[in-house]
């Protein structure tokens, strides 16, 4: 039980952190709100089905062109609409969540419900650690997880690009005077989150089906962790998946799986109490002090 | 002038030609049928397209008949998103309210999608006089309500399973798998839901305890829950030879597919609403063989022992291109549109206490086997089609085909074991 607590705790903990590190990126990191988070992510898992059962591509294609739909719905997302507002904290909040609910009710719309959308497992089948079987699915989706959670680190700590991602988020007149084009890296934060997105859900998506209402679920979990962790941090980004997932798994051994949600709420809770800066978010602390 | 008279009379037999069927049909308004279910999941979405086809049907063949006039059954629907998690039971009243104030529903059929919104809506539809028979609710609270306050509650009637019918399903397997193989330990999961719960908390008390029946553990996963892991390694950590699943939410697939991956050395026999339709075997890539899983209401499947199920099913098919993949409620969506045309017919009448009187004298042959209710309002379920509506446990086996295997009445072979599970016997 104790070792399977520990395999299930790092699946849960990885599927956190890949939920999360594309919202970090364009919240945290440049200071875009995408609150459209949830919608990109089932819209991606809805453009691999489609390509996959309506059009007949090859699944690591759909897989590719699922994640390149997702950059360029960033894209406009970031010129059609956060553009207007930019500067307007809660009109980019309110502006992104009603159009992620909008284009999540439209899959509703379009009668893309029931248990027919899934994707398939990148590999098929499972293997034993001591008596704990866990599927190739789970293990490809902890090591993406750390892959992506690296080179996050890498970009936004050592790219021209990823500095400049940060610059905007610490203080855009400033980025301003240094020759950084805020608009461009706005849009370039947004593709990318919403790419990150896309990775999220043609990896975790597999596991189970495809639903609209599982859209609210990842926003949900997504602003657990960045909130947990600290908007912006990487570091922080990892550390709050693991003990938010470790604490959930623990919760559903030992306790019952109906408190596991409960466990987010908490940690969110404790946490703009303590430290409502997040535990690893320096910048913003220092904000919130001066 | 005589060109003229005759194209006046040409122009006017016209008019009477195209009078003469329109007055003989649909002279008067419609009926209003009011179905507020939530088209999100599987089951309120092909409910409803049986809801759909059984009107086709009964307008095509004339409409239905109120004393000395013919009228039409006319649907409005509203999704009304009960099933849904975090939506409140007063969103699904206000979707009832609407249907019966502003729509002027004449009765309401499928009702609420969740037992706690169907309950709740009983005092709407009992304030305002309307019939409501529901096609997915199924805790006994309903039941317990109309028995309570006949007067106030008797516009509610349910065409579909409920949990205690469930349990006695449920209850029979076990029976046959203790005498079978030995199997004594269970694992039972269920979503934390009214109808769920109750389901397991029966099972325990009225099959479990009194057969001698070990329930080694019990975990209520919340609607959405997408792993698990937790539950499937208790299970075999303690030893279960059963998993008892009872779910209805798309997520529940996943405990399938997990279950397999994880080699958990236990039959899965109960109720996953993914398992139920002939889909699933390409769904989940072939890997449910052993699977368990209980059609509620015979008809959602087709059974080669009463031929009026294997009519529905096929019509289902032939008018919507697709099989049914609902375990529960499109055959009680159907059978119910022509138990309330009939009970209209007897009544003479839409008036709701006059049609709740005829409601109650229903029996009729139908896609479920035979159709009447309880005292309680509750179609009445068993094991022999001639004299109960009935369903039925299949298994899925090899290659890719469910087999019937309870009750022993239109059972079509024998349960097999899953690859790692031994007979005891």
């Amino acid at each position: 039980m104790l070792l399977g607590t520990l395999i299930y705790g790092f699946v849960n903990s990885a599927i956190l952190a890949l939920l999360a590190m594309g919202f970090n990126l364009t919240f945290g990191i440049s200071g875009v709100a995408n609150f459209a988070y949830g919608a990109v992510y089932i819209f991606s898992g809805f453009s691999v089905w489609i390509l996959l059962n309506t059009l007949g591509i090859p699944y690591l294609l759909a897989v590719l062109i699922a994640i390149l739909l997702a950059a360029l719905m960033g894209l406009a997302i970031y010129y059609g609409v956060i553009l207007r507002i930019k500067g307007m904290p809660l009109s980019e909040v309110m502006a992104t969540f009603g159009l992620g609910l909008a284009i999540m009710e439209l899959f509703r719309y379009f009668d893309f419900v029931g248990f027919r959308y899934t994707l398939p497992v990148f590999i098929d089948g499972s293997f034993s650690i001591g008596d704990v079987y866990i599927d190739y699915q789970r293990m490809i989706i902890g090591l993406i997880a750390i892959g992506l959670t690296f080179g996050l680190y890498l970009f936004t700590n050592h790219t021209r690009t990823g500095l400049a991602f940060r610059a905007i988020a610490q203080d855009e007149r400033t980025a301003l005077t240094f020759g950084i084009d805020a608009d461009l890296v706005g849009g370039l934060s947004m593709a990318l989150g919403c790419a990150l997105a896309a990775i999220a859900a043609v990896v975790i998506l597999p596991l189970g089906t495809i639903a609209v209402e599982g859209g609210y679920e990842v926003l949900i979990n997504a602003l657990a962790v960045c909130i947990v962790g600290g908007l912006g941090s990487t570091v922080g980004i990892l550390v709050a998946s693991v003990l938010i997932g470790y604490s959930q798994t623990i919760t559903a051994n030992y306790l019952e799986p109906h408190w596991m949600m409960l466990v987010s709420l908490i940690a969110i809770a404790i946490v703009l109490v303590v430290k409502p800066s997040g535990l690893f978010s320096h910048q913003k602390e220092l904000e919130e002090r001066i | 002038m005589k060109r003229k008279i005759g194209l006046f009379g040409f122009v006017l037999l016209l008019v009477c030609v195209w009078m003469v069927p329109a007055s003989h049909v649909f002279a008067k308004d419609p009926i209003i049928l009011g179905v507020p279910t939530s088209l999100g999941f599987l089951e309120g979405k092909e409910g409803l397209a049986c809801v759909n086809m059984a009107v086709d049907e009964i307008n095509a063949a004339g409409g239905v008949k109120v004393g000395n006039e013919t009228r039409p059954f006319k649907v409005i629907a509203i999704d009304a998103r009960g099933a849904e998690p975090g939506v409140p039971v007063s969103d699904v009243i206000r979707a009832h309210k609407k249907l019966i104030l502003e729509d002027k529903a004449d009765f309401i059929v499928f009702g609420s999608f969740r037992s706690e919104c169907a309950i709740a809506c009983m005092d709407v539809v009992g304030q305002y006089k309307i019939p409501m028979i529901l096609g997915t609710a199924m805790s006994p609270g309903m039941q317990k309500k109309v028995m309570t306050n006949y007067d106030k509650y008797k516009y509610t009637f349910r065409a579909c399973l409920n949990a205690v019918y469930l349990i006695k399903y449920l209850g029979g397997t076990m029976a046959y798998l203790n005498k079978e193989f030995g199997f004594n330990k269970v694992y039972i999961m269920n979503q934390d839901v009214a109808w769920a719960r109750k389901t397991g908390d029966l099972m325990i008390k009225l099959v479990f305890e009194k057969m001698g029946w070990e329930v080694v553990g019990r975990q209520q996963y919340p609607t959405g829950s997408s792993d698990f892991s937790a539950g499937l390694m208790k299970a075999k950590a303690k030893g279960a030879q059963v998993i008892l699943p009872i779910f209805d939410m798309p997520q529940s697939g996943i405990l399938v597919k997990q279950w397999k991956t994880m080699h958990i050395p236990a039959l899965m026999a109960g109720f996953i609403s993914p398992l139920a339709g002939p889909g699933a075997w390409k769904l989940f890539d072939g890997k449910i063989a052993g699977a368990m899983n209980c059609i509620f209401e015979i008809g959602n499947m087709p059974v080669p022992k009463v031929p009026k199920s294997v009519e529905f099913y096929e019509k289902y098919q032939k008018k919507y291109g697709k099989p049914i993949e609902a375990g529960h409620s499109p055959a009680p969506a159907y059978e119910m549109i022509y138990m309330l045309k009939e009970a209209i017919e007897r009544a003479g009448s839409v008036n709701g206490d006059k049609v709740v009187a005829a409601l109650e004298k229903t029996d009729r042959q139908g896609a479920m086997g035979r159709i009447k209710f309880g005292k309680d309002h509750q179609v009445i379920y068993g094991s022999n089609p001639e004299v109960e509506a009935l369903g039925c446990m299949i298994q899925w086996q090899e290659p890719g085909k469910r087999v019937i295997v309870y009750p022993p009445s239109v059972a079509e072979g024998k349960i097999q074991l899953p690859e790692g599970l031994k007979s005891l016997k």
